[in-house]
């Protein structure tokens, strides 16, 4: 039950008005016929599941209808950011480059 | 996309509309406003409404859109704009609700599809889909914060948010009378019995409909 | 018992309860008095009533202990009928004339019970006793429930409905103070002044919490009474403040939403309740800050024999006399480890209670020795109560002498008669809300006490007041809210404004509380089961020091494994008393310090919640979202019966005076296959899609190809998730080339548009595409039957509807009753039939037209079941019913709808080719014919290959779908079975049996296309 900031509507909203999308920058193989089984499985199937912080994908499904990244740490639910898709891309490169 | 203009129906029809709410038969149960009861609602029925979608990127579209109604289309998010014509409620950054009254959705389509003719962008008329309640009286606040989880205080005059109702979604806006609930047409039922059962602690009245339209 | 109906009221100069409004009430079938102000604990306790429960294992009689929310005994049954609550604290219930009230424990009676012969050898009960006992056989554990739960008790259920309303309220404030003792009073003036939004709330009837309790003591210069009642006037004063009492803070989330629940008519006589109005109201709060002034509870000594009826914890004593004018007894003895219990025995002696006070300190307070004194109070220093003498009450006292330094017997001690027992160890902190999302307590060993700090977690706008920080003097704890409540309002760029707030107060100056929470009795740990009185830590579940003791001999080490197979602090209470007394007395025999063993974890609810109020509005009519279609009221006057599609409701079928749900589906579907049926199709999902890339987009959503539709041309669609299982179908039609209309299931349109939305916005935003949802826009009417094109014919002059101008699969523009309306000429009937679209304000009026026009032919309409036996009887598949997420085109046997040479990898196409989705002997869909063509098999039944059914039995697969088909005259079925597609096709191995309740059917594997296979029927 915690409030998420819509960067499209940009106000704070409750969570009841979105929906989780799952494990955001899952990146579809571009050349899917080429992929290997073990491959394309991991693609399907295998998520990160982090303890700690978390990027994955929103819908404001109640509001603007839009999918965005939200920075969530699953340990306690607090929240990092929420960003648009192309903003989120930017934070996310620049985190993985400091890692 | 259709050619609206009833002149092609033959004598022998005459077609009728129904509001969503009209099982409700609320026009019967109108009263003029007083302090008896907390809350005053209604369905204003009937209303037109165009979908419009497009890329607030491309001047092309603002422009065809602007010079077409005659407006500065609403960018900022959750704006809406009061014009001469109805309304145009900002729902998403390429998303917006055209609301005038039902004789004029016609015409309003006509010149917004001419405009926009090949630029990338959709114009529907959603008129069946959706209908308008308003919501007055002294608690409509209060009726409201049991069904929404938005905080209304955040709601001036000139916005519009889409939120939660119970279990659905709907558009929620503020005007100097009080609110305006913009909904689909299958919630219609739903929405019309969770706010009569919301506002039974203060007193529900069905309100006389002025110049709603 | 209650027979013996002593007067204990006392006329008490500040007690709140009215004595000029006397109120009737019942308990247990008995009548009593008492008065307006009462809870229905202090009229008991004023009428002498002693015994009001038995206990949850022993059957051992017990009495109230407390005076509000730690109450662990005192569980009674409300009300009768509809509006019984079993459970409620009688300490928490407010009195009302003509209250109904009864135990929820004591089986038969609360004089007898049965247990209580047990308790008698309750050495055979120990920790984990019904582990332990009622292990095997397993088949008699529903009888061991059944037996054990009737003797715990518990209360009943209502198994009425409930005829009262309840309801949710959402609020966004600045400032949520929980509690309105003295404390979240000060902090909700505070923040008020500043002008923010403030909400409080309280769990009592009246705001003060403890001040209630202690009137004597002033705050700068004015009675306690008067220094609150001014600060609610300003309060009341202030348009930013809003006040909840009777409303408890029951759970604490993530980012301050806390959830509190109000009691807004169960005080009232039921005379006087308005049905208008909510019973319970749960409200949902927001909070940018939260000043948790919970307070605390005091918690008693445990020592022998201490659940007898009559004893009670010092505070309890204190607020019984101070506030509702009750004294428990004639003849008190008050056992204490600290200073706290002396105002109360001094207020009781003061009303003329003989006290007795037994100190377990060396040295006590030399002021209090001084007030005691003058009142005649004799005061034993450095003695305890090691147990209470008494059968069904406490008569009496065994007093022994302590050493100084250490808990141990050094001495004996008088035995002292008396009516009434009070002790305090001490106050524990109520930081159940704080710990709620993740908080720990500390342990605080001066003030002996799991303390929060004042800046509790500030960064997360969680800050603390009150006792609950540990600071149990009232000057201290005012000037350090004055000291929070500034940092507070910084954080809210406010300052404070504390002008005309006089904080000083005239408390005695407290000394230091010994460190003690089980007296000892001197003796011998070992052997002495038979006579050691039993000493209880947690008085709900029944568990005694001894209890601990055992389950620490038994290895465990962790709190959290001594708390689970104890059950201690797992009541409705969850452990407010006991808690910190059982964790000290597991620290001792582990030999660790209390914060070496910890606490254990609370979590919500603080108090139980009913489910009304949890539930709000969604119940009955509201539970759910109900989607209905434009011609509703007409299907209801039609006489049809609905069944739930999603949120859809859809006429299941139209029966006439006289049909069952047979004779009517037999009908419509003979009348649409012989004339013509219509159909409400308005729930279908629909998304208009523009752009110059719908094609290629299209391409992609769904596993055919869309490149060579024409405009006017409709196509069929499967649509695959990413692992190519089949998650939605439907047709599309191609308007222009820039623009489609898709149709999706009745139940999937919302994920699907949610699906077309993400991989646009998220994989494919180069594609020029917008979607929008117009489901409701559009009213359907499927007009269905080899006689549908002349219905449509008499209502539409201006398509032309002849064979050729207007095919199997277009779609035209057209007027259908003088209205706009678009025609698809596309069945899901196999049958001639037209799909009519109108705007759905006129959906109605043609609805009604169509029927109209449709007379002469005998057009009847048809709801979802008629549907489903037609299109079974086709082949054709329903997403949903004949698939589950596990099912790709190929086991469906529709590869033909697969576009396996599109450029572009469609939506699972890639998983299609994985090793298990592309074995060719998976489950697949195929026709199914049972033996007996009256058999209709059961949906669900398992397909085996004999009727053998000795294990093991392999299992192929099962039915999806089964029907009778009047227009058969036969049973016809669809279903899953193993490598199916060419068992259908060898004669030999094209027999299987449908095994449902108890009988296995013979049935012939065949191609589900049962009716016109070559399309006849359509192509006209
Ligand atoms: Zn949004």
């Amino acid at each position: 039950m915690f409030v998420i900031r819509c960067p499209h509507c940009c106000e704070v909203r409750e969570e009841e008005e979105f929906s989780y999308s799952g494990e955001a920058f899952v990146a579809r193989p571009s050349a899917p016929e080429i992929e290997s089984d073990e491959n394309w499985g991991d693609y399907l199937f295998m998520k990160r599941n982090v303890k700690g912080w978390h990027w994955e994908m929103w819908g404001h499904s109640s509001g603007c209808r839009k999918f965005f990244v939200v920075k969530r740490n699953t340990a306690n639910h607090s929240i990092g950011g929420a960003w648009s898709l192309t903003e989120a891309r930017k934070e996310y490169d620049a985190e993985e480059a400091n890692a | 996309m259709f050619n609206s203009s009833q002149s092609n129906q033959t004598s022998q029809f005459k077609p009728v509309m129904q509001s969503p709410l009209h099982p409700f038969g609320l026009a019967a149960k109108q009263e003029k406003v007083n302090g008896t009861k907390g809350v005053w609602a209604n369905e204003v029925p009937l209303l037109g409404y165009i979908s419009l979608r497009g890329n607030v990127q491309n001047a092309a579209f603002i422009n065809a859109v602007n010079s077409a109604l005659g407006i500065s289309l609403p960018t900022q998010p959750c704006s809406m704009l009061d014009s001469s014509f109805g309304s145009i409620l900002w729902l998403s950054t390429d998303e917006w609700l055209l609301i005038c009254p039902r004789e004029q959705r016609a015409t309003l389509q006509k010149l917004l599809e001419t405009a926009l003719q090949g630029i990338h962008s959709q114009v529907f008329d959603n008129s069946g889909g959706f209908t308008s309640v308003i919501l007055q009286g002294k608690n409509a606040s209060d009726v409201l914060h049991h069904c929404t989880v938005y905080d209304l205080s955040a709601l001036q005059a000139g916005k519009v948010v889409g939120t939660t109702f119970g279990k659905v979604s709907l558009f929620l806006q503020q005007d100097k009378n009080g609110y305006r609930l913009v909904f689909r047409r299958s919630f219609a039922d739903y929405i019309w019995r969770y706010l009569e059962r919301s506002a039974l602690p203060y007193g529900f009245g069905i309100a006389q409909l002025n110049d709603e339209r | 018992m209650s027979d013996n109906r002593m007067n204990n009221r006392i006329k008490h100069p500040h007690s709140k309860v009215n004595l000029n409004k006397p109120l009737s009430f019942t308990f247990d079938g008995k009548s009593y008095q008492g008065f307006a102000g009462d809870t229905l604990a202090s009229a008991l306790l004023a009428n002498g009533v002693k015994v009001v429960a038995r206990s949850f294992k022993y059957g051992r009689p017990r009495g109230i202990i407390g005076a509000g929310a730690e109450e662990p005994n005192a569980l009674v049954q409300i009300d009768t009928g509809a509006r019984t609550t079993p459970d409620l604290k009688a300490t928490q219930v407010e009195l009302y004339e003509g209250l109904v009230a009864g135990r929820t424990s004591g089986w038969p009676s609360l004089a007898f019970d049965l247990k209580s012969v047990g308790g008698k050898f309750s050495r055979f009960m120990p920790a984990g006793f019904y582990y332990k006992t009622f292990k095997a056989p397993v088949k008699m554990w529903p009888i061991y429930e059944n037996i054990i739960r009737r003797a715990a008790g518990y209360g009943k259920s209502p198994i009425e409905a409930d005829t009262e309303t309840y309801d949710h309220q959402h609020h966004h404030v600045d400032l949520l103070v929980v509690g309105g003792g003295a404390t979240g009073l000060l902090a909700a003036l505070l923040a008020g002044r500043s002008g923010v939004k403030v909400l409080l709330v309280d769990d009592q009837s009246e705001l003060g919490g403890y001040l209630l309790s202690m009137p004597n003591v002033k705050i700068g210069g004015l009675t306690a009474q008067n220094w609150s009642a001014n600060i609610i006037a300003e309060l009341a004063s202030l348009p930013n403040v809003t006040i909840l009492t009777r409303t408890t803070a029951f759970a604490l989330h993530d980012m301050n939403m806390i959830q509190a629940v109000e009691l807004l008519q169960d005080h009232l006589p039921h005379s006087a309740r308005n049905a208008t109005q909510r019973r319970e109201r749960m409200h949902r709060i927001r909070a940018t800050k939260v000043v948790l002034a919970a307070g605390a509870f005091e918690r008693p000594l445990v020592f022998g024999n201490n659940d007898l009826p009559g004893i009670m914890t010092a505070s309890a004593l204190t607020t019984y006399i101070n506030r509702y004018g009750v004294a428990c007894g004639k003849n008190a003895v008050i056992m204490t480890s600290n200073d706290l219990a002396y105002q109360g025995a001094v207020d009781l002696a003061a009303a003329g209670v003989k006290v007795t006070i037994v100190d377990t300190r060396e040295h006590i307070n030399p002021e209090w020795a001084n007030r005691t004194n003058k009142l005649g109070i004799k005061v034993y220093s450095g003695y305890g109560v090691s147990e209470a003498i008494g059968t069904s009450a406490v008569q009496g006292v065994k007093l022994v002498k302590l050493g100084a330094l250490k808990n141990i017997v050094t001495g004996s001690g008088p035995d002292i008669s008396c009516d009434v027992l009070a002790s305090s160890g001490g106050l524990s902190p109520t930081v159940h809300l704080f710990c709620h999302d993740g908080g720990r307590p500390k342990w605080d060993e001066a003030r002996l006490a799991f303390v929060v700090s004042a800046n509790g977690r500030a960064k997360d706008g969680i800050f603390c007041v009150g006792a609950i920080t540990g600071v149990f003097a009232l000057q201290e704890g005012l000037a350090k809210t004055r000291i929070t409540l500034a940092e507070v309002l910084t954080d809210l760029d406010k300052t404070i404004d504390d002008s005309g707030l006089a904080l000083e107060t005239d408390e005695i100056a407290v000394t230091p509380a010994r460190h003690i929470f089980h007296v000892p009795d001197g003796k011998d740990v070992h052997g002495t089961i038979f006579t050691r009185p039993k000493a209880f830590v947690d008085f709900q579940n029944d568990v005694a020091v001894s209890d601990i003791q055992l389950a620490v001999r038994e290895n465990y080490r962790s709190i959290e494994h001594i708390k689970r197979y104890t059950a201690l602090g797992f009541g409705t209470d969850q452990g407010k008393l006991s808690n910190v007394n059982g964790f000290a007395i597991a620290a001792e025999a582990l030999g660790k310090t209390i914060p070496e063993v910890g606490t254990t974890t609370y979590r919500p609810a603080y108090t139980p919640v009913s489910f009304g109020a949890l539930a709000g509005a969604h119940v009955g009519i509201t539970f759910e979202p109900r989607r209905y279609t434009a011609m509703q009221a007409t299907h209801e006057a039609y006489g049809a019966e609905f069944e739930d599609v999603g949120q859809w409701i859809r006429p299941w079928y139209f029966a006439k005076p006289g049909e069952d749900i047979h004779a009517a589906v037999n009908r419509e579907c003979l009348a649409t296959r012989n004339s013509v049926g219509m159909l409400d199709a308005s729930t279908l999902g629909k998304i208009d899609i523009r752009g110059k890339d719908v094609r290629e987009f299209l391409n992609r959503i769904y596993a055919n190809a869309w490149t060579q539709l024409a405009v006017g041309k409709c196509r069929y669609g499967l649509m695959l998730d990413e692992a190519g299982m089949v998650m939605d179908d439907g047709v599309t039609a191609c308007i222009t080339d820039t623009h489609f209309l898709m149709t999706t299931t009745s139940g999937g349109a919302a994920r699907v548009m949610t699906w077309l939305e993400k991989w646009h916005q998220t994989e494919w935003p180069e594609l020029e595409v917008y979607m929008t949802s117009v489901t409701d826009h559009w009213t359907t009417a499927a007009l269905v039957g080899p006689k549908s094109r002349d219905v449509l014919a008499k209502l539409c002059t201006d398509i032309d509807l002849s064979k050729d101008a207007f095919k199997f699969m277009d779609w035209r523009d057209g007027t259908v009753a003088g209205v706009p309306a678009r025609v698809f000429r596309i069945s899901f009937s196999g049958e001639l039939a037209y799909e009519v679209n109108v705007d759905a304000s006129y959906g109605n009026y043609v609805w009604n037209e169509l029927m109209k026009a449709g007379k002469e032919f005998d057009i009847t309409p048809y709801g979802t079941e008629t549907m489903h036996v037609l299109r079974a009887e086709k082949g054709f598949i329903i997403v949903g019913q004949d698939t589950d997420g596990s099912v790709t085109p190929f086991d469906l046997d529709m590869a033909w709808a697969v576009g396996m040479k599109k450029p572009y990898s469609f939506l699972g196409k890639r998983s299609l080719a994985r090793s298990d989705t592309s074995r060719t002997d998976r489950k697949q869909l195929v026709g199914l014919l049972p033996e007996d063509p009256n058999v209709v098999l059961k949906e669900g039944a398992q397909l085996i290959n004999s009727s053998d059914i000795t294990p093991p039995v392999p299992m192929l697969g099962h039915v999806t779908s089964s029907y009778y088909s009047a227009f058969l005259g036969r049973s016809i079925a669809m279903g899953f079975v193993i490598d199916g597609i060419k068992r259908r096709d060898e004669e030999g191995r094209n027999i299987v049996y449908a095994w449902a309740e108890g009988k296995a059917v013979k049935v012939k594997i065949v191609s589900s296309v049962f009716v016109d296979a070559e399309g006849a029927r359509h192509n006209v």
